[in-house]
């Protein structure tokens, strides 16, 4: 039985839960808490993160009392590569440029999937995007991102 | 799909295209950061001042929208570009004069890290009541207010707005005291107001007129040196009996400390003539700003005479807008 | 009579050939930019302000109308199609339109959404051309106290919106809730919880929150299940409705354009709740709760049509009386004030043209918006149905550039990164993200209309209660809650006797 709980969903629910309570109640505990007249910066965020932290005892004892399922395997590799290609892309856009960065976002996501393989298809793909992102936020919308980043100078 | 491509990209291209004409300084694109997200005060004067601009350096002017921490986060990104005219600010009264003697750690210092160019226009505050409030006139709501401490609410666009330090001047000046009601920006308070959820509140003068004209909000005095054209039957604050009330909301350009003295004079030629230029006055006008256009050396002297006053304000009120 | 012949001065305003083009220009490039996430229509049209300057006003309000609605229908189908919701109305419609999406029911989806938005459209624009001055009046009485508790009703509300464990329904509520109070406190100006980070003084926008979870979530998720299933139906079920389907959603889809309109007329951020408030109306009256989230096809019906509704009813309060009910609103009157016509009760009587042409328009544009999307549909599924390796790394490129252009900021690219991870691990503890989205987009507004109210009493509790709208809301959610809970005290106390039996 003990084993199990620490597999199950509730119980890591629970455990996120509190943490985010805690954490919540602990960076706020200097916000003035004021009166229910004039409340102050505090008054809601404390009363949030208690909250919190209580759901989070409860869905930590439920796991304890009844049967859940079990949380499985983390797919490490696409939670790497997503999340990570994704910092990548804003760490290359302005240092590296527009360009650069959205084939190294493109590449490194990809990578995350068994079916992908770099074949021609592929790199006509990205090309066509890359174009087309050029053409449509850059030229035509305007949003002030550097095709060329500072790295190849100015 | 790619007919909708195309619309959309020769819909949008009228806003970028510009003549090019010119020799030197600008070579290229001159980008001018607002503060502030699109639509606001900053951000029209800035896309209509620039749009004229734009003729007579023959250079296309991007407006970027860099908002964040009342215009401080946009205002430190700019202190820290490089000084070569390819950068510039358009921002308000909060960012040069009400952000300093506020914010305890700010990411700029206006009155260092800028070459101040111009302020580019002004508009009075005017205090605005629900029509039903009962004091009709500035004599009245100050006796009312004495006779009810902690009583009225005031309406403002936030705390540490300009709205907000004008009430606070009001309340030192007059003696008398209020319930600071902040909203998140100046079109829900004005809302409330209309509504008579709250009492008053000192507001810019183009954003309620029309309010006004509608009979749904009572005008009890203007902020200004003079009266308004629009309402000449409003009192100055002076001629109501309050001195020392006149508040403008201001918009101004800057630069990164250090601009080349060829380009810095460049600018300046661009920006008066532009600001000086019928049609772009005409504009302001019609949304209720006035055109000050005037010079580095006026600005920076009036910076200096803001920043004094509002630090009184803040330091005898007793405001902190951070921890 | 009056109103007949003020909407025959509309259509011949609407229907000169300029009108028409402008009209079909805003709702093209609303559409377009609704449909990549990210890009929202308060950007474009302040970009598209200064070229307006050149146009007559009611050309001009004509063309930025339409990409607002435009770009509202723009964004269903994103979230439809690849669960992208990057409008706050469209969390809801992609809680069950995906679900359809990956069954091979994207055609249907779509056809839903299209059909729903376009007869509450029209509901919505005989609505404002009759009842315009009075409904702005009604807004008005909606203050502080009332605000909040709407909200509160909306929170409630949002438990329905999870299907799933009730428990960690209100949790991510209330994790919702507290991501929402992250940034400059309005009532004090104190920054919360922003780690010393001025990017995020102002809060984070719930774009970055929506495309990490959802977006980002959802990817991670379906790479993980790579081998076990495909990510969408290899067979289409039919492009259309068919006439079981039109029957199952004619009254989704009148229950939502009611909510909708009512709800849009309120400044505070009604329009906000107007799909949230129809989907859990939808699952509080159907006889099948369990198949919400599962791809119901009133879960799409309903949401979609509040939702348009609503976009159309939040003109109401800015045409009759200047209150801009939200930025794009707000850019309306910049606009106005440009062209020399100061918004107010006046504009209906010194500006007829402009008024009754801008509503016609409206209406025609919805009608713009059906023929236009009918048959993009097709084009939409023979999209989706790229192979999955192709077609996410796309969809990542257009969150990361969307994300971006909100404050063209680095910063909100990382944050949804951190988001994405979040969502993951979220999905892995079965905690839904729908009720957390709503949470936060209610918290901040919720906490700030309660110390407001507050602030305006000096501090008496009972205006909540002894003001008849907010009590009568106040109640509305103590029965929900009530109704929400039973069901679960029930089956425990049945499971208890099952156990002694």
């Amino acid at each position: 039985m003990m084993s199990h709980v620490l597999q199950k969903k509730d119980f890591w629910a629970g455990v996120l839960y509190i943490a985010f309570g805690v954490a919540a109640f602990w960076i706020g505990r200097d916000y003035p808490m004021g009166m229910a007249g004039r409340m102050g910066a505090g008054y809601f965020p404390t009363i949030l993160s208690v909250t919190l932290m209580l759901i989070g005892l409860l869905s930590a004892a439920r796991a304890f009392a009844q049967e859940g399922e079990a949380v499985g395997a983390i797919a490490w590799k696409p939670l790497a590569l997503v999340v990570g290609s994704t910092a990548l892309f804003g760490l290359l856009l302005s240092t590296a440029g527009l360009v650069v960065a959205l084939i190294a976002l493109v590449l490194v996501s990809a990578a995350a999937s068994q079916h992908f393989r770099f074949e021609p298809k592929a790199a006509a793909g990205l090309i066509l995007l890359v174009v087309f992102c050029t053409l449509v936020f850059v030229k035509a919308l305007g949003v002030p991102m550097p095709l060329v980043g500072s790295w190849f100078g100015e | 799909m790619r007919a909708l491509k195309l619309l959309s990209a020769a819909a949008l291209g009228i806003a970028i295209s510009a003549p090019t004409f010119a020799a030197g300084y600008p070579e290229k694109p001159v980008t001018v950061v607002v503060p502030f997200p699109a639509g606001g005060a900053s951000d029209t004067t800035a896309r209509v001042t620039t749009q004229k601009m734009q003729e007579s350096l023959g250079q296309p002017i991007v407006v970027e929208n860099k908002p964040g921490a009342n215009g401080s986060l946009g205002a430190g990104q700019v202190a820290k570009a490089k000084a070569d005219g390819y950068t510039l600010i358009v921002g308000s009264i909060g960012v040069y004069a009400i952000n300093p003697v506020l914010y305890k750690s700010l990411p700029y210092d206006p009155t260092k890290d800028f070459d101040l160019l111009t302020v580019a226009v002004r508009t009075p505050n005017v205090l605005v009541a629900n029509p039903n409030f009962p004091a009709n006139n500035v004599k009245e709501f100050v006796e009312h207010l004495k006779k009810n401490p902690e009583k009225v609410t005031f309406a403002s666009s936030g705390a540490g707005s300009s709205d907000h330090l004008t009430a606070a001047l009001f309340w030192q000046k007059t003696g008398t005291t209020g319930v600071h009601v902040p909203y998140k920006g100046g079109a829900p308070a004005i809302t409330d107001l209309i509504g008579g959820h709250a009492d008053v509140s000192f507001q810019n003068l183009g954003a309620v007129s029309n309010h006004i004209k509608a009979g749904k909000l009572k005008l009890l005095a203007v902020t200004a040196e003079k009266r308004n054209p629009a309402f000449p039957d409003a009192p100055t604050m002076k001629e109501a009996g309050v001195e020392g009330v006149e508040v403008y909301s201001w918009q101004a350009v800057a630069a990164p400390k250090g601009l080349p003295a060829d380009v810095k004079s460049k600018l300046e030629q661009s920006l008066a003539g532009a600001l000086n230029s019928p049609d772009v006055k005409g504009k302001f006008n019609d949304i209720g700003f006035e055109v000050v256009a005037n010079t580095s050396g006026q600005f920076s002297e009036f910076l200096n005479q803001e920043i004094s006053r509002w630090k009184t304000v803040v330091e005898t009120g007793k405001i902190t807008a951070d921890q | 009579m009056e109103t007949l012949s003020n909407l025959w001065l509309g259509l011949e305003t609407a229907l000169t050939f300029w009108n028409l083009a402008y009209c079909m220009v805003g709702v093209l490039l609303g559409t377009a930019i609704g449909v990549l996430p990210g890009l929202g229509p308060t950007a474009t049209i302040a970009m598209l302000l200064p070229v307006t300057f050149g146009l007559p006003p009611v050309s001009a309000l004509i063309m930025l109308a339409g990409i607002y609605y435009g770009a509202q229908y723009g964004g269903s189908t994103t979230a439809i199609l690849v669960n992208l919701p990057g409008e706050s109305s469209s969390v809801v419609t992609a809680l069950d339109g995906y679900q359809m999406a990956r069954q091979g029911k994207a055609g249907k989806a779509l056809a839903t959404a299209a059909i729903g938005s376009f007869f509450a459209g029209t509901v919505a624009t005989v609505l404002l051309a009759v009842f315009a001055p009075p409904l702005a009046d009604l807004a008005l009485q909606f203050g502080p106290a009332e605000y909040f508790s709407l909200m509160v009703l909306g929170l409630v509300a949002s438990v329905v919106l999870a299907h799933g464990s009730l428990l960690h329904a209100f949790g991510m509520i209330i994790l919702g809730l507290m991501l929402g109070l992250i940034g400059t406190d309005v009532n004090s100006g104190t920054t919360r919880y922003t780690f010393g980070f001025p990017e995020i003084a102002d809060g984070i926008n719930f774009v970055v929150v929506a495309m990490g979870v959802f977006g980002l979530g959802e990817i991670i998720g379906n790479l993980a299940n790579e081998t076990t299933r495909t990510v969408m139906a290899k067979t289409v079920k039919g492009l259309m409705p068919t006439r079981e389907d039109l029957k199952q959603m004619a009254a989704p889809v009148l229950r939502g354009t009611v909510l909708g309109s009512m709800l849009g007329i309120l400044p505070g951020g009604g329009a906000m709740l107007a799909s949230f408030a129809a989907y859990t109306l939808e699952k509080k009256v159907s006889r099948h709760p369990e198949r919400f989230g599962k791809g119901a096809i009133e879960g799409v019906a309903g949401p979609e049509s509040a939702n348009n509704a609503g976009a159309q009813t939040s003109f109401i309060p800015m045409l009759t009386l200047g209150i801009p009910s939200n930025p794009v609103m707000a850019l309306m009157i910049g606009a106005m004030i440009m062209q020399g016509i100061q918004p107010g009760p006046s504009v209906m009587t010194e500006q007829p043209v402009l008024f009754w042409g801008l509503i016609v328009s409206m209406w025609i544009g919805n009608l713009f918006l059906l023929v236009l999307n009918l048959p993009l549909i097709g084009l939409w599924v023979r999209m989706i149905s790229v192979p999955y390796h192709f077609l996410y790394p796309a969809i990542l490129v257009f969150c990361a550039i969307g994300v971006f252009s909100l404050n063209n900021a680095t910063f909100d690219v990382y944050l949804m990164a951190m988001f994405g991870f979040l969502g993951y691990i979220f999905r892995k503890l079965d905690c839904e993200p729908a009720p957390m989205l709503l949470g936060f987009i209610l918290g901040p507004m919720m906490e700030e209309h309660l110390r407001r109210a507050m602030l305006i009493s000096k501090g008496d509790a009972t205006v909540f209660m002894s003001r008849p709208i907010s009590a009568t809301m106040l109640v509305l959610a103590l029965i929900l809650l009530a109704s929400v809970l039973a069901p679960t005290v029930r089956r425990k106390r049945e499971e208890a006797f099952q156990e002694e039996a």
